[in-house]
């Protein structure tokens, strides 16, 4: 078969070994490939990293609509000193509302490293001393759709792969009777839609299996996961068949490769359904587990997530989004909105942390929280009583926790208003530098040669931020 | 390049004079060798990182990205190159990764800013920071292989085996590796095959049964003309048309629920396609009428749909905003270079391409072309849409299409940034491939399409009786079929490419003849099961000495499913449909195409991206494409429509499992398949599906189904 050859020209030995790969396999996706060899064999689910890991998986829990950093992780007490006065220095949008606005939530130290988090955020600061709060993020552009491509494909334009993707190109599935990369989101609405997790010319094998999770029974979470006019047993039997006339096909082409991994696949695909359902039925998770997490459709999908890490899902992505396709998008009545969004959002993702941490995998488990941008630390109308806050692109805050970040720390600032990240600014493109690093990548070579010319998650930016790394 | 030619060429002419210990002097003995060794790599001609070069004086001055002063003459203590030398920072400190300068290179550097910073104007014939002066095309580049007009040969084959000429090619190519060509395949394997190839179907029992019983010296012939001849082979090549003009009907994102962008007729598009093969348009009209059917004296009204080439090429969030529109012309000059040209222009956007002799001037020139042309929605009548028309309000007969805009020559965005503009740069095509006068007509397009779709050009020919050959032999003759660049490969068989290339044109640029050709060749109806002593000596069949297997297309398979089922629509022209429609029976090429969201299935099975021109398909293998033939409505419904037309073919079932394997696999089922099935179907049943269902099933996900021979 004809085979992506130009995909892997990359320098590095990992190339090389795929390169090798590739000749061998001539055409075999690489999850597939594994089927084919099995796990334990020369080859493996999984590729070599560049250099040692600090983690194996990532969870990105995603605050569609962009939370707002002052009233989160962001403290800003000169807000209240200067309530009312109009921002100066220079704005994407000029003002037009009642100045700075404050934020109406306590602030109290802790943990053993003593961070300052709101008071709409008591389960994750009961987790503090895993966390790293970078406070001194910034993106290229105010407005959602460009922002989002941002932070998931590193592109402001559709359509390049996204951080998943690139992830899994780079290091493989871990358990191939799952999909690598799981996208979980509680609606369809969803602002920008799948390019947020495209593989865009990445190879299919490195595509996201999206899943939507407003109905939890497993058969409605995946397409295709079980028959319903057959049970495993009567399934076994067809398959047995088709089995012994795929073989018999085989000898009579000398035992064509490509066509003994069709054969793999299919036997992976069987047995992928019995732990698919398992892995995908939180059900089966006791009562007070479920109860850590919370019942709403985010708390849900958080702990499905953690089964999915559980079970050797490489990247799980889990949006924060509602029958408002941009829940945190508070523009309006945010005093009162923000915190029901914290309280959701908080305590499952909260529990989370605490139920990786007490199975032993936060160690190797990057979890990540945070949205598209920050929210201004002015309102944006001039009705005091239902103001709002704005898209803020120059600061905002990102959480970062386990897989090999130093816990208990900040990293960055922003000035005295949360108006601009003013020391140690980390950019998108820093955030993704620092996720790749973290899972074993150097940013400037992972590579993969498209149109001509080698691309990458960072384009030509993009610098690890050393100082978080544990 | 030819600035670093230039740079050591200077440097040895230096050491040869041996100045005096002069500023001058310094400069060429110390100052410009360290620069070299240590700096141009990443700040130089071929990369420019943090948007600095350190190889021209006014760029030193105006430092990079940051607009910081690299050095400022007479300060060397507060020049950014001397700080950054010296800096601790492991992160800040350049050169980076550990190879500091020593102490006596930096004290070099030092004392060349205090005198000034001296640099010789022979040195500084480059415009600051304008990259796209840094190459000029030379007779050197013009002799790499494909930027040479194709010539014809004729290879010499002692012996009876070749029927076309192409096979005296092959035959040579395999004998000179003390190599015969695998025998010819059976007449069932070789119907299969061939109508695949063409039409993207299996051949029906009927087909195959007159195949087998013509007994008539030209039976292959009358098989490979009818197939021509069909309205599924049009359907088939827009199979393979469609991907490289990354056809999609909405768009990559939404604002809101606006449709405004999307495109509720690219079908008309589509259905000009399929129409333009099976009526065999000579293929430089068939480029011609997608650039410009609009300023070709003469083209038909119906002809206009062509333009949904360019037509329904992406539109971006922002779009008109200056930076947003660059990034729409990059599509167009990155679809139509690579799907036409088989180069890979767009890369020469922000710098000069890095292997290739092309130019960030030849992409500005051609971007220049489609920023004077308009993204339009129009009817037939020539009712031009406002651009706020919403999908649904759109007239049912809007073409999406282009039409000339306000003309303009583009400056060079330095870097690929608008802000900063360089030189104009006037229309005109590439430069190596002849593009010296500026186009006058309008936006050019019509010039454009005159270049391309010409004899003259070397690459057109080549490019497509590649992308043909592909689709015959599941591999192409130069393996990156967008990519005849230097960077893309060599050719495998370049005599071959080329005689093919000429010869197609000489017959008028007729795809049919070039089907009839390969489809008819002795290389073509080889067997794939070769000898191992041929598969050891050439593992990745690049002497073409036996036929390659290969897996369906995701379009032939799901349509050979529906075909073999019964129940396979046939409606030329159709409008798209969404594939997850139960009842959609249309065959695949008439799939809704969402760059928004692309189907699930198609994904699956590795359609690609409709976002921007597919090269070719990735073939993955994976269980979730594995799950969908187990457990999908879709092989759930058609294993159920297969099972009862199989049982009304005959009252025993060993007369059913006969037609079952004429039916998919164009071939009577052996003893033991026989055996094996008549077993299956006798065992007692408990699952809901019948028995023979169960079988239908399985029969339709199996390797056979999936794979020609």
């Amino acid at each position: 078969m004809w085979t992506d050859s130009s995909s892997f020209r990359g320098a590095s030995p990992l190339m090389n070994r795929r390169q090798m790969l590739h000749k061998m396999c001539a055409g075999f996706g690489m999850l597939g490939l594994a089927g084919v060899l099995g796990p334990g064999s020369l080859l493996g689910a999984s590729h070599l990293p560049h250099f040692a890991p600090k983690a194996k998986r990532l969870v990105f829990l995603f605050m569609n609509g962009g939370p707002s950093h002052i009233d989160t992780f962001d403290p800003k007490p000169a807000l209240a000193k200067y309530a009312g006065q109009q921002p100066d220095g220079e704005l994407y949008k000029k003002s037009k509302g009642t100045g700075y606005m404050p934020s109406p939530f306590a602030f109290a130290k802790h943990g053993g490293s003593g961070i300052e988090v709101s008071e709409t955020l008591p389960n994750l600061a009961k987790m503090i001393d895993d966390c790293c709060i970078i406070r001194s993020m910034h993106t290229d552009v105010p407005n959602h759709e460009p922002a989002l491509l941002q932070m998931h494909t590193g592109n402001l334009q559709p359509v390049r792969p996204s951080l998943g993707s690139w992830l899994l190109y780079g290091l493989g599935t871990i358990n191939q009777n799952l999909p690598g990369y799981i996208v979980l989101r509680p609606s369809s609405k969803i602002v920008v839609g799948p390019a947020l997790w495209s593989n865009s010319f990445l190879p299919a094998e490195y595509q996201a299996a999206s899943v939507l999770t407003s109905d939890m029974s497993v058969d409605k979470l995946l397409a295709n996961i079980h028959n319903p006019r057959q049970n495993e047993a009567q399934q076994r039997e067809q398959l047995d068949l088709l089995n012994q006339l795929n073989r018999h096909h085989l000898a009579q082409r000398d035992g064509d490769p490509e066509l003994e991994g069709q054969i793999r696949a299919m036997e992976t695909a069987f047995h992928m359904q019995r732990e698919a359902m398992e892995t995908f039925d939180i059900s089966r998770e006791p009562a007070s587990v479920r109860e850590a997490y919370g019942d709403t459709p985010f708390a849900r999908s958080c702990l499905l997530a953690r089964r999915l890490l559980e079970g050797g899902v490489r990247v799980v992505s889990v949006y924060y989004t509602s029958a408002d396709n941009q829940p945190w998008d508070t523009h309006a009545d945010h005093n009162a909105r923000h915190p029901k969004l914290c309280a959701d959002g908080d305590r499952a993702a909260g529990a989370l942390i605490a139920d990786l941490k007490q199975r032993g995998l936060l160690e190797d488990t990057l979890v990540v929280w945070g949205g598209e941008f920050g929210r201004t630390p002015y309102a944006e109308s001039k009705d005091e009583k239902k103001a709002g806050r704005d898209h803020h692109h120059t600061g905002f805050s990102m959480l970062l926790a386990g897989g090999g970040v130093r816990g208990g720390t900040v990293y960055g600032a922003t000035d005295e208003f949360g108006m601009k990240a003013t020391e140690n600014p980390v950019h998108v493109h820093d955030l993704h530098a620092t996720i790749l690093h973290l899972l074993g990548l150097d940013h400037e070579k992972l590579t993969y040669r498209y149109a001509g010319r080698d691309f990458r998650l960072t384009d030509v930016f993009g610098k690890v931020v050393r100082d978080i790394i544990a | 390049m030819n600035l670093t030619h230039i740079a050591s060429c200077l440097l040895t002419l230096c050491i040869v004079k041996a100045f005096a210990e002069d500023p001058a002097a310094q400069f060429e003995r110390e100052v410009r060798p360290l620069l070299k060794q240590h700096c141009f790599e990443c700040h130089g001609p071929d990369k420019q990182k943090g948007g600095l070069r350190l190889d021209q004086k006014e760029a030193l001055l105006h430092g990079g990205d940051s607009e910081e002063p690299a050095i400022l003459p007479g300060k060397s203590g507060a020049s950014l190159l001397i700080k950054r030398t010296l800096s601790h920072d492991a992160d800040d400190v350049m050169p980076p990764k550990g190879k500091r300068l020593e102490p006596a290179e930096i004290a070099s550097l030092q004392t060349w800013i205090d005198a000034g910073a001296h640099w010789p104007a022979s040195g500084n014939a480059e415009l600051p920071g304008a990259p796209a002066r840094g190459m000029t095309v030379t007779d050197h580049d013009r002799q790499f292989w494909a930027f040479q007009a194709p010539r014809t040969t004729d290879p010499v084959y002692e012996g009876t085996w070749p029927r076309q000429k192409l096979d005296y090619f092959v035959g040579a190519r395999l004998r000179e590796h003390g190599l015969e060509p695998t025998g010819e395949t059976s007449r069932n394997a070789f119907i299969r095959r061939v109508t695949f190839d063409i039409t993207g179907l299996p051949p029906t029992p009927d087909e195959v049964d007159h195949f087998l019983n013509d007994k008539s010296s030209n039976a292959h012939e009358r098989v490979v003309e009818r197939l021509l001849g069909s309205p599924q082979f049009g359907e088939r090549m827009a199979s393979m048309w469609l991907p490289l003009a990354r056809f999609g009907e909405d768009q990559a994102h939404q604002v809101g629920d606006d449709t405004k962008f999307f495109y509720p007729n690219a079908h008309l598009y589509r259905a000009w396609v399929i129409d333009a093969f099976n009526r065999d348009l000579p293929y430089d009209q068939f480029l011609k009428l997608q650039l410009a059917a609009d300023r070709i004296p003469g083209t038909a009204p119906a002809d206009q749909a062509a333009l949904g080439f360019l037509g329904l090429g992406p539109k971006y969030y922002n779009r008109n905003q200056l930076e947003v529109m660059a990034d729409e012309w990059e599509d167009r000059v990155d679809t139509v270079t690579r799907t036409m040209l088989g180069l890979t222009v767009a890369c020469a956007r922000c710098h000069d391409h890095k292997f290739d002799p092309i130019t960030t001037a030849d992409y500005h020139a051609l971007a220049g072309v489609f920023a004077s042309t308009q993204m339009v929605n129009k009817t037939l009548g020539g009712l031009v849409e406002k651009e706020n028309v919403k999908a649904e309000e759109m007239q049912p007969d809007t073409m999406h299409i282009v039409q000339e805009g306000e003309v303009q020559n583009l400056n060079v965005f330095i870097r690929g940034n608008v802000t900063r503009k360089g030189a104009l740069i006037p229309r005109r095509f590439i430069e190596v491939l002849g593009g010296e006068t500026s186009f006058a007509d309008g936006s050019g397009r019509r010039e454009l399409a005159e270049a391309i779709a010409s004899r003259a050009n070397p690459l057109t020919a080549r490019v497509i009786v590649n992308r043909i050959w592909a689709q015959f032999f599941a591999q192409p003759l130069v393996s990156t079929p967008s990519n005849f660049g230097h960077s893309g490969a060599l050719p495998s068989n370049r005599e071959l490419l080329d005689d093919l290339a000429v010869r197609f044109m000489e017959h008028g640029w007729s795809i049919k003849s070039l089907v009839r050709e390969i489809a008819l060749s002795s290389t073509y109806r080889q067997g794939s099961g070769a000898p191992p002593v041929v598969t050891a000596a050439d593992p990745s069949n690049e002497w073409l000495g036996r036929m390659n297997r290969r897996r369906l297309t995701v379009e032939q398979w799901r349509d050979a499913v529906l075909a073999v089922s019964g129940e396979l629509a046939d409606a030329p022209g159709a409008k798209s449909r969404d594939l997850d429609e139960a009842t959609n029976r249309l065959r695949t090429v008439y799939a809704r195409i969402s760059r928004l969201k692309l189907n699930d299935i198609l994904m699956q099975f590795d359609y690609p991206d409709a976002n921007v021109h597919a090269e070719k398909r990735s073939v993955t293998t994976t269980p979730m494409q594995k799950l969908f033939v187990l457990n999908s409505p879709f092989i759930q419904r058609y294993a159920g429509t297969l099972a009862a037309r199989l049982q009304g073919t005959a009252e025993m079932d060993t007369d059913r499992v006969t037609a079952a394997y004429l039916l998919l696999f164009s071939r009577e089922p052996d003893v033991e398949e026989r055996d094996l099935a008549l077993r299956f179907l006798l065992k007692p049943n408990t699952a809901e599906m019948t028995q023979w269902e169960r079988y239908a099933q399985l029969l339709l996900a199996s390797n056979e189904m999936l794979y020609v021979d």
